[in-house]
């Protein structure tokens, strides 16, 4: 295990080590161009994207009946990850002008129509699990009676 | 009143334990982060492989089958790609809190600490850029100085090493995590809570609804049903466009009626006008356009043989070819097609498209359509085919 795991960082810098050694050429301008945008990353989740979500996992964990938090937990889920998946289709940037081919799908609505469909999902699954717990609740409740 | 100390500071930080859901834990963790690695693999081999087509290493000969190969490759290369975003985010999701974590204390401790958390900024940077440069590419949005192309391909090595380095790293811990049960052992605490099961399945429903909204771009049958995809299928003759004629300034060279095609092989020179190539055994073949942004499309051209074409100026129909187009503006303004794959009777001069006249935009008077190739190479608005002497 121990050589195993040697094996793996060393081999693990080696292609790191290969892919700077790629960049040997690449002038100053482009060099801080990409350190923007892999700093950027990891700013934007960490400051920004992380606390968001955390807050709105309290807040939801608090506020909403006990029913709805497993269905709206995966909802969110769906919908925040996704979301984060469409934003270059979503952000109107992009295309080529006078190219109607390669942007060619009303992006937004799609958007709408997903968030609808999964707020439509936490709704549903709410009100099932209220159901299944109700029913558990009715069996024990006879259960000790007989 | 007293300023604050850097205890009262540290005291306001939130720590690791703070954190209370308990659908977090490397169970969770171990389960989405081997579906990502998996992702990542199949990214970075079918990556690596698109790169060869544009620098073919000496080792390896480009082949011409099977003919939808790098349709394949480069719609997984996107797939999988799009796979990991939602895995990715889950996944950070669950190991947030040890951000918190407090430096440990000690020389030794501090420098192990310090290294593995370089090695996870190394692989978050570097997964970050490699998911938003790649979508954005998609698009064709460039927000930034440096070339797409190599920059992709270099960082490509930068997060597959971290990502193996940390494998290296936590590979107890993820030995362990997996051959534990999934669940919180306190979960029946709170019954109503989102459990790691129900975030597991969420992160691969997302992870698949993000596959199938958007695979429509190179799958056909999912067309209708990858709302989020682009290059929906409408195009002049059924075939989206990347560069139009306008955006590579060849609206009306392309149209002139004294174009020919000069075939060049040393100091042999045959011009032939489009009547002339059409006047040529014409071969009929249905071949995908398949580009590196992930979209493909089969489509039935129809043209003249390129070995066809070699034998007019008497060289050997496996020789080395230079395709020149008309293009003025943006790159791959011409293409090299080998040997190997010039022979095959499947690579043409096409001169129509689904039974029609080739639209302008698809490289009207005549391109290059050969098998197993990246559409930017498919050269449109051909005037010149120099044989390699």
């Amino acid at each position: 295990m121990r050589a195993v795991r040697a094996l793996l960082v060393a081999l693990g810098v080696g292609c790191g080590l290969w892919g700077v050694w790629l960049m040997r050429d690449f002038t100053r301008e482009q060099l801080t161009s990409e350190a923007f945008w892999l700093a950027g990353g990891v700013i934007l989740h960490d400051a920004v994207l992380a606390p968001v979500v955390v807050a709105i996992g309290y807040g939801a964990s608090r506020v909403l009946p006990a029913h709805f938090r497993s269905g709206s937990a995966t909802a969110f889920l769906v919908w925040g990850t996704l979301t984060v998946a469409f934003l270059p289709v979503l952000s109107g940037q992009g295309g080529k002008p006078g190219n109607e081919t390669i942007l060619g799908k009303p992006y937004v609505l799609s958007w709408v129509v997903l968030t609808l469909v999964l707020v439509a999902y936490a709704v549903v699954s709410a009100v099932w699990r209220r159901r299944q717990t109700r029913s558990r609740d009715m069996k024990t409740l006879h259960g000790s009676s007989s | 009143m007293r300023l604050p100390t850097v205890a009262d500071i540290e005291r306001r930080i939130p720590r690791p334990d703070d954190f209370e859901s308990r659908a977090r834990g490397t169970a969770l963790t171990a389960r989405v982060g081997t579906a990502l690695g998996v992702c990542f693999a199949v990214c970075f081999a079918t990556g690596m492989w698109s790169h060869f087509q544009y620098s073919t290493p000496g080792w390896l000969t480009l082949s011409p089958n099977p003919a939808q190969l790098y349709r394949w490759t480069q719609g997984l290369h996107i797939a999988s790609g799009t796979a990991a975003i939602p895995l990715l985010l889950v996944k950070l999701w669950s190991v947030f809190p040890r951000l918190f974590n407090r430096p440990a204390t000690g020389a030794r401790g501090l420098v192990v600490e310090v290294l593995e958390r370089a090695s996870i900024a190394a692989l978050m940077g570097s997964t970050f850029f490699m998911l938003a440069s790649g979508t954005l590419n998609i698009i064709g949005w460039y927000p930034w100085e440096f070339s797409f192309r190599r920059t992709h391909e270099a960082v490509a090595w930068v997060a597959i090493g971290s990502l193996v380095v940390h494998i290296g790293v936590k590979l107890p811990v993820i030995r362990t995590a997996l051959g534990a049960p999934i669940e919180h052992p306190d979960e029946h605490l709170d019954p109503s809570a989102p459990t790691r099961r129900t975030v597991l399945r969420g992160a691969f429903a997302a992870s698949g609804l993000a596959v199938l909204l958007t695979a429509g771009q190179s799958v056909p049958w999912l067309r209708k049903v990858s709302a989020f995809s682009v290059r929906p299928g409408d195009g002049p003759q059924d075939l989206p466009v990347n560069r139009t004629a306008a955006g590579a300034g060849t609206s009306e060279t392309a149209l002139d009626p004294a174009w020919r095609l000069e075939v060049t092989a040393g100091d042999r020179t045959v011009s032939l006008s489009r009547d002339e190539l059409l006047a040529m055994p014409q071969s009929t073949h249905r071949l995908p356009i398949a580009c590196v942004e992930g979209w493909s499309r089969s489509a039935t051209w129809t043209g003249v043989p390129l070995r066809d074409l070699l034998a007019l100026v008497g060289a050997e129909p496996d020789a080395d070819v230079v395709l020149r187009s008309l293009q003025t503006k943006g790159a791959f303004g011409s293409s090299r097609v080998v040997g190997n794959v010039v022979k095959d009777d499947r690579t043409m001069l096409a001169l129509s498209l689904n039974g029609e006249k080739l639209d302008i935009d698809h490289g009207y008077p005549a391109r290059l359509i050969a098998p197993n190739r990246p559409g930017v190479f498919q050269t449109k608005w051909v005037n010149r085919l120099e044989v390699d002497a």
